[in-house]
């Protein structure tokens, strides 16, 4: 039998860790976003001025808002590429494994990598994006992508939405776990492919759909690569997200009492997108 | 004629998926050969001779190796440290104790949070501890940031080892740190090395509080190191096109090496 010291000191490092770097972070940053700070010094109580401050200021409005459209883009645009995908090469179409494997080789290369590349690939001069529109005879629909107000932040979400490699691969192995039965019972029914692959298969895997969803919102939250490279929040902050936003307001404004309410807004926005997510699972459980 | 045309979309659909993952990474590498008029001139034209110039200036002009060195200390320290505690951490919990489920919450709990809002807190923890602008500092926060994902895969896998081995080496005189050492470790080694290739990528990835906890080139690592070619040599095109596809090349090459296992470890993150 197990003594408590030895539990202890197997636990204790992750625990430790786990109290030093996230619980700790997480009080600090709910006490301190009532106060003015500079990193140096004391701070100042100012009670809910920074909130305040984060209501009237349009560009964390756009950061709010854009954080929500890099999730509705995971999960409605994203998602159903990365579904659709995987329900295709479960069938074991020619050469599956190739293709499996060449889609998956974006979700290697850093996001760093892939924003600088896409960064290029959009320059007005010299992309690939209006070269190829010139050469096939749109130059009329050629355009600075990344500097446009209408264009930016649809253009830095082109990456995130079309590199579907992680997510294939993920719903790729959870409907290996289908029973064939089932989908042969359906084929027995009169079910064609798409029918079977509505009404088998997706229902389920909803589950992991729905992890996949939760795991879309924390990865939209953390997004910084995008907008930091390719815009650096402009033009005039319509690519500005939440990341981004406390970024800046901690290493370029030193307003750390500011970057710190900021963070507690995305903790309380990631909570509530999280659990929609849930009650949306719920709700099809149910139903 | 419906069937012919579904199989024509499907292939369309996945070709299309399939251009656009690789033709971009072809053409920056193209690219990365050509000199300014020639970048200018069109998109398409092929390199006018293939010289290595570009790569040689853009070696030059940052130290990209020191990046690199930095990049494979980070993440070797960062995914040794985090696969340790979680295997120790895992083992811990397949033990029968009253706070095994709070346990186990606590250190789930983490994958629901995102650590970007905290970037000031922990910057500040860097800095009193001494260790800021070092890599020790990013390995620390990697690990931290990983834990709940590496105990994720490496319990799952752990799952699978049958009580009854354990307490075959319990009766044999095992005492608790022998069954670690000798029964747990061994038999999750497969379950480790998954998790080792998912947290080596990710922490090798990882920009933001490499951005923010370090400042000079011998801390930074890579992903720190390619974004400076945009901010100091935006008018330098094709020395960053050469740096950008160099900071690619490790990784692909990696990939090239190990593709299936890597997509195996991937899906082994799943949440079940």
């Amino acid at each position: 039998m197990a003594k408590a010291r030895q539990l202890i000191a197997y636990l204790g490092p992750s625990i430790v860790l786990s109290l030093a770097l996230v619980v700790f972070p997480l009080g600090f940053i709910v006490v301190m976003g009532f106060t003015e700070w500079a990193g140096l010094g004391p701070a100042k109580y100012i009670g809910l001025q920074n909130y305040v401050f984060l209501y009237h200021d349009p560009s964390f409005r756009s950061a709010v808002v854009n954080t929500l459209l890099w999730g509705a883009a995971g999960i409605f645009v994203q998602t159903p590429l990365c579904l659709l995908t995987a329900l295709i090469l479960s069938r074991r179409p020619t050469m599956w494994k190739l293709i499996r494997t060449l889609l998956f080789v974006p979700s290697v290369v850093s996001t760093t990598i892939l924003a600088l590349m896409w960064y290029f690939m959009l320059s007005p001069e010299i992309g690939l994006v209006n070269g190829t529109l010139t050469d096939v005879g749109l130059k009329s629909l050629t355009r600075s992508w990344l500097s446009g107000p209408d264009s930016a932040q649809w253009a830095i979400m082109v990456p995130f939405v079309l590199y579907i490699g992680f997510g294939m691969v993920l719903f790729l192995t959870q409907i290996s776990t289908v029973p064939k039965e089932t989908l042969e019972a359906a084929q027995l029914d009169g079910a064609n492919v798409w029918q079977q692959d509505l009404h088998v298969t997706l229902p389920a895997i909803r589950r992991s759909i729905a992890l996949w969803a939760l795991f879309l919102v924390g990865y939209v939250l953390r997004m910084f690569e995008y907008p930091y490279i390719m815009t650096d929040g402009g033009p005039v902050n319509k690519t500005m997200n939440l990341s981004l936003y406390v970024y800046d307001q901690m290493v370029t404004a030193n307003q750390y009492g500011l970057a710190m309410a900021a963070g507690v807004v995305t903790v309380v926005l990631g909570a509530l997108m999280m659990s929609c997510v849930l009650v949306v699972l719920r709700w099809i459980e149910v139903s | 004629m419906v069937q012919v045309s579904a199989r024509a979309a499907k292939w369309l659909f996945l070709g299309t998926l399939v251009a656009v993952s690789l033709i971009p990474m072809a053409w920056l590498v193209v690219s990365a050969f050509k000199t300014t008029p020639e970048l200018f001139r069109s998109a398409f034209s092929v390199p006018h001779h293939w010289s290595f110039d570009n790569f040689r200036a853009a070696l030059d002009a940052e130290p990209l190796l020191t990046y690199f060195r930095n990049s494979v200390v980070v993440a070797a320290c960062a995914t040794t440290a985090t696969i340790v505690i979680s295997t120790m951490a895992a083992y811990a919990l397949r033990h029968r104790f009253r706070l095994n489920g709070v346990a186990r919450g606590f250190l789930m709990a983490g994958l629901l949070v995102p650590l970007t809002p905290f970037m000031t807190p922990i910057f500040y923890i860097i800095e009193r501890l001494g260790l800021y602008n070092t890599v020790w500092g990013l390995a620390l926060v990697y690990s931290a940031m990983m834990l709940p994902v590496g105990f994720l895969i490496i319990r799952t896998y752990m799952e699978s080892i049958p009580e009854e081995t354990l307490e075959a080496a319990r009766i044999d005189g095992a005492s608790f740190h022998g069954v670690f050492l000798r029964v747990i470790v061994p038999l999750a080694a497969p379950g480790l090395a998954t998790a080792a290739i998912f947290l080596m990528i990710s922490d090798w990835n990882e920009l933001l509080f490499a951005n923010l906890l370090t400042t000079s080139p011998a801390a930074q690592t890579l992903q720190v190191g390619v974004t400076t070619f945009l901010t100091g040599y935006a008018s330098n095109y094709p020395e960053a096109f050469a740096a950008t596809a160099m900071a690619m090349a490790p990784t692909i090459l990696a990939y090239a090496l190990l593709s299936n296992r890597v997509i195996d470890s991937m899906a082994a993150s799943a949440l079940k």
